[in-house]
């Protein structure tokens, strides 16, 4: 698993976000249009490309796009 | 009288009159005020016939619990029994658990609620066009805006079975 393609996969879960304004330390709950839909489309992401089932606490608890890396990677 | 409802690991419990105090406390929160379409502050008075208003089986009020926590509120009301179809309404107060999947358990445990047990055939819902979170949310839950809305400030939003069951079985599987 690659920090730069999960950034990608990241930014394809939120409307009109380029990847290359996200990076390890972003607060992805800070990213414009961050919703209670988007919460649900990451898991979703997880499952889909990593096959990590995560779950709405596991999104809660992380603050950055590397803890949301940090916890899907551990899964796999 | 259905007072609790426990799916999809969140709990609704229906409301009772120790819980109003609270419940005009959230609801006359700015935070919470600037999506409703009655925005004038409810005073505890104003509240009580409220509650008398709607404590029957009519109108179905829930306190939302996640985690131990009361965080929100969630309705089916007005409830036509002969033209099987109810006005449904949620706010999440807990700033923790808005934007989670916490709401989405919330409403499915409700909208099963309608469906299966009140044998609802339409679950109507009205949204202020402003609100994008709001609409979002329940078109992924597959309401449908009414005709002739494009101009209306309040839309109607109608949810059928067929249209709720194909989204929730997708849902489910990433709870």
């Amino acid at each position: 698993m690659d920090l730069i393609d999960f950034i990608k996969n990241l930014a394809s879960v939120f409307e009109d976000t380029n990847p290359s304004n996200l990076t390890p330390e972003t607060r992805f709950r800070d990213i414009e249009g961050w919703s209670s839909l988007i919460a649900l489309s990451i898991i979703a992401m997880a499952d889909e490309v990593y096959g990590v089932k995560l779950k709405g606490d596991d999104i809660r608890k992380a603050i950055t796009v590397q803890d949301l890396y940090e916890i899907i990677k551990s899964r796999i | 009288m259905k007072t609790i409802i426990e799916k999809y690991n969140v709990t609704l419990m229906r409301l009772t009159e120790d819980k109003i105090e609270m419940v005009r406390k959230w609801r006359n929160d700015p935070k919470i005020v600037q999506y409703m379409n009655y925005k004038e502050y409810i005073t505890p008075e104003m509240q009580q016939k409220w509650f008398q208003r709607i404590n029957n089986n009519n109108n179905y009020f829930f306190i939302i619990i996640y985690d131990k926590k009361e965080i929100g509120l969630i309705n089916i009301r007005d409830i036509d029994y002969e033209k099987k179809e109810g006005e449904g309404g949620i706010f999440i107060y807990d700033d923790e658990y808005l934007d989670s999947d916490v709401p989405f358990r919330a409403a499915l445990c409700l909208t099963d609620f309608c469906f299966e047990e009140l044998c609802l055939k339409k679950i109507k819902a009205h949204i202020l066009n402003n609100n994008k979170r709001a609409i979002e949310f329940n078109t992924f839950l597959g309401f449908k805006i009414a005709e002739n809305q494009e101009n209306v400030k309040n839309q109607l939003y109608t949810l059928i079975p067929d249209d709720y069951y194909i989204i929730r079985d997708k849902i489910i599987k990433l709870f």
